[in-house]
């Protein structure tokens, strides 16, 4: 901040001690609301701090959190990626066209082994995400506005799959050798769902990338300032590209994850999928015009987005009050981003005046 | 890299393949228009294939179109049918009150209006309405649904579809018609699922978790009621009572094998034929000859009688 040069006043320890503690809950406000949350519903709703049911949020929280993630990188870069609903569902729908109606090769159908089938369904979520990136690197399209377009396409894709129907018994039959899906959604390892592990796993992976690799640190920069970016010679494109791979690669898994619960794929699956991931990443903290932000804090948001939602719904409150709710938690949560952002501007000078050193 | 010409060569070339991909419009029939909510429903894509079948089979040309549930896609859609000439429209529409306007300007661009499924709060416009008996076909559920759980009662839960939707509520008014009269079933939770599959399977998790001895759970439609179960079998859950609504093919599958224990199936096929047949009749005589309401009663769905029905069409 080079405006505020008007010398700060050294002021006693107590102060800066307070503004720190303030700062410190601002920042991590998410976590707060989300801990709040939990003992509210606790308190409120006898079954919410359960073994078993805090198994269940879990992994309705994996199905945004995963989401969220891809979402965060993309919006890291100052972009957003609208298509992650359609692209699960896409996702979904394919796998479910190769586990019921395998391929036709000359009037007999082959049944492909799930792995495969789980493959080539992620694949075409990547084909969607190379669209993106390629429309918003390359050709100069707007983020929203390709992602928009994508959102329509994969939609249309996705409803193509089975001319609208829905493919039922997802279970596979043991004589095409394919009954394994269902496990990837329904599964327990040492005790967790396994898609709370798969959103684990991906959530290890983004860590790493963003905060140990150049390629993280790349786009961090790209967000921040994407001109001083390329000027650093960051190759930008490439960068953008991976966000939105990366985004599809998320949302391909949350279809697949979804199908594999239900055992059935339904062509709507995921409608509006992509303004819960986008509300858990600002709740985070991301900014929405890139360079700030984490994906633990798109974890934290996507959690309090779960745990307000099956709260609710144990508590028996109406449909309508649940979206209500949901909407000002949201809206409070980036009213508060701003205030952090101000409070932040106003005492850095007192705060690096007491501690000239600086552990920014 | 493509050079410029090339690319406006490759550009031209999917143009004309897109073009010639649409075929071109043959005159000389007359066109009928039918429009549904969604295409991705099971229900309404039975109901919107049976109709456009049974009209080409009759010498029309058909269009079928989805509004979403949206009255102002509707709108629209009504306008493109007018602006097409269409002789007549086939619409299962998209809210009793907000229709009514889009249906009176058909009317009055001399298009004659069949309503399927739904009714509007008017008459006198449309030249039939069409209705699946959702009162009467939740209320059969309801009595099957209490019936399964027995004499002993205990607790349930509801699932309500899009509670905006008229049908969401005279479904649920049917069903709490008789399971209200049974004193010893309590109802626990009444959640929206909003019709879908996977909103249901979640809040059902949730719910069994508040509610552990729960005996059954209504669903104000079959998608619902499969959500539910897919969620009560990853609980392992046994002996809970799940009942749907609609007569879907993967609720009749799963009423085969006893998972689900009832549905009632409503005659989309049936109505859809029906309509296509009136309307053919009053483009050619200039009457139905039928009153303009018609109430057509649902079917019961049971592990008995499983095996008569088929894509929302009784067959036996």
């Amino acid at each position: 901040m080079t405006t505020t040069m008007v010398s700060p006043p050294r002021t006693p320890r107590v102060r800066t001690t307070s503004v720190r503690t303030a700062l410190f809950i601002l920042k991590a406000r998410a976590a707060v609301v989300l801990v709040a949350l939990v003992l509210l519903f606790s308190y409120l709703a006898p079954a919410f701090f359960t073994a078993n049911n805090l198994t269940i949020l879990t992994k309705h929280v994996a199905i945004s959190a995963i989401l969220a993630i891809g979402m965060t990188f993309t919006v890291l870069t100052g972009g957003i990626d609208l298509s992650v609903g359609s692209v699960a569902g896409l996702a979904g729908m394919v796998a479910g066209f190769l586990l019921t109606q395998g391929i036709a090769v000359g009037g007999v159908s082959h049944y492909p082994p799930t792995l495969i089938c789980i493959a080539v369904a992620i694949a075409v979520g990547l084909l969607v995400g190379l669209l993106n990136g390629w429309l918003i690197s390359k050709a100069g399209v707007a983020p929203f506005i390709a992602t928009l377009g994508t959102l329509y396409i994969a939609r249309g894709g996705a409803l193509l799959t089975s001319n609208g129907k829905t493919f039922p018994n997802l279970a596979g039959e043991a004589a095409r050798g394919n009954t394994e899906f269902p496990s990837l959604g329904q599964t327990f390892l040492c005790g967790l769902p396994m898609p709370v592990w798969i959103m684990l796993l991906l959530f290890a992976v983004a860590v790493i990338v963003l905060r140990k690799t150049p390629l993280g640190r790349h786009i961090y920069a790209v967000g921040g300032n994407e001109r001083a970016a390329q000027l650093a010679g960051i190759r930008v494109p490439r960068v953008k590209l991976f966000t939105y791979l990366a985004s599809a690669l998320c949302a391909a898994i949350v279809g697949l994850i979804i199908a594999s619960q239900l055992e059935a794929a339904h062509p709507a699956t995921g409608e509006s999928f992509e303004l819960n991931a986008i509300a858990a990443v600002v709740l985070g903290g991301t900014s929405l015009m890139g360079g700030r932000g984490s994906v633990g804090g798109s974890l934290i948001g996507a959690g309090v987005i779960g745990v307000l939602s099956d709260g609710l719904v144990m508590l028996g409150v109406s449909e309508f009050w649940q979206m209500v709710i949901k909407g000002i938690v949201i809206v409070a949560a980036v009213a508060i981003d701003q205030l952090q952002s101000r409070v932040q501007a106003k005492f850095l000078p007192l705060l690096l005046g007491s501690e000239p050193e600086g552990a920014a | 890299m493509i050079g410029g010409q090339a690319r406006v060569r490759i550009l031209a070339v999917s143009a004309m393949l897109m073009l010639g991909g649409c075929r071109r419009i043959d005159n000389s029939k007359l066109l009928i228009v039918v429009i549904v909510p969604s295409q991705d429903n099971p229900f309404f894509k039975a109901e919107a294939d049976a109709a456009a079948a049974h009209a080409r089979s009759m010498g029309y040309r058909v269009r079928v179109d989805a509004h979403d549930d949206d009255a102002f896609r509707q709108d629209n859609l009504i306008d493109a049918a007018i602006a097409s000439n269409a002789a007549a429209i086939v619409l299962d529409n998209a809210g009793a009150d907000s229709s009514i306007a889009a249906v009176r300007r058909a009317a009055k661009a001399g298009i004659a209006c069949f309503l399927i499924d739904r009714e509007i709060n008017t008459i006198g416009v449309a030249k039939a309405q069409i209705i699946a008996d959702n009162r009467q076909g939740a209320e059969i559920v309801a009595r099957s649904f209490v019936d399964g759980i027995g004499p002993g009662g205990g607790d349930y839960v509801e699932l309500l579809g899009k509670e905006s939707d008229t049908n969401a509520q005279i479904r649920t008014a049917g069903f709490h018609s008789v399971i209200d009269k049974q004193k010893n079933l309590v109802l626990v939770a009444a959640q929206s699922a909003n019709w879908s599959q996977s909103e249901a399977f979640q809040k059902t998790e949730t719910m069994l978790q508040a509610h552990p001895d729960i005996h059954g759970i209504i669903a104000g439609n079959d998608t619902m009621a499969l959500g539910a179960l897919a969620a009560v079998k990853s609980e392992g859950r046994k002996g809970i009572v799940i009942t749907g609504l609609d007569g879907s093919p993967d609720a009749v599958a799963a009423i085969r094998v006893g998972e689900l224990r009832a549905t009632s199936l409503q005659p989309a096929v049936a109505i859809s034929k029906l309509a296509v047949d009136e309307a053919d009749k009053f483009l050619k005589t200039g009457s139905t000859g039928k009153p303009e309401l018609q109430i057509i009663p649902c079917d019961l769905v049971t592990q008995q009688n499983a095996d008569d029905f088929r894509d929302f069409e009784k067959v036996r």
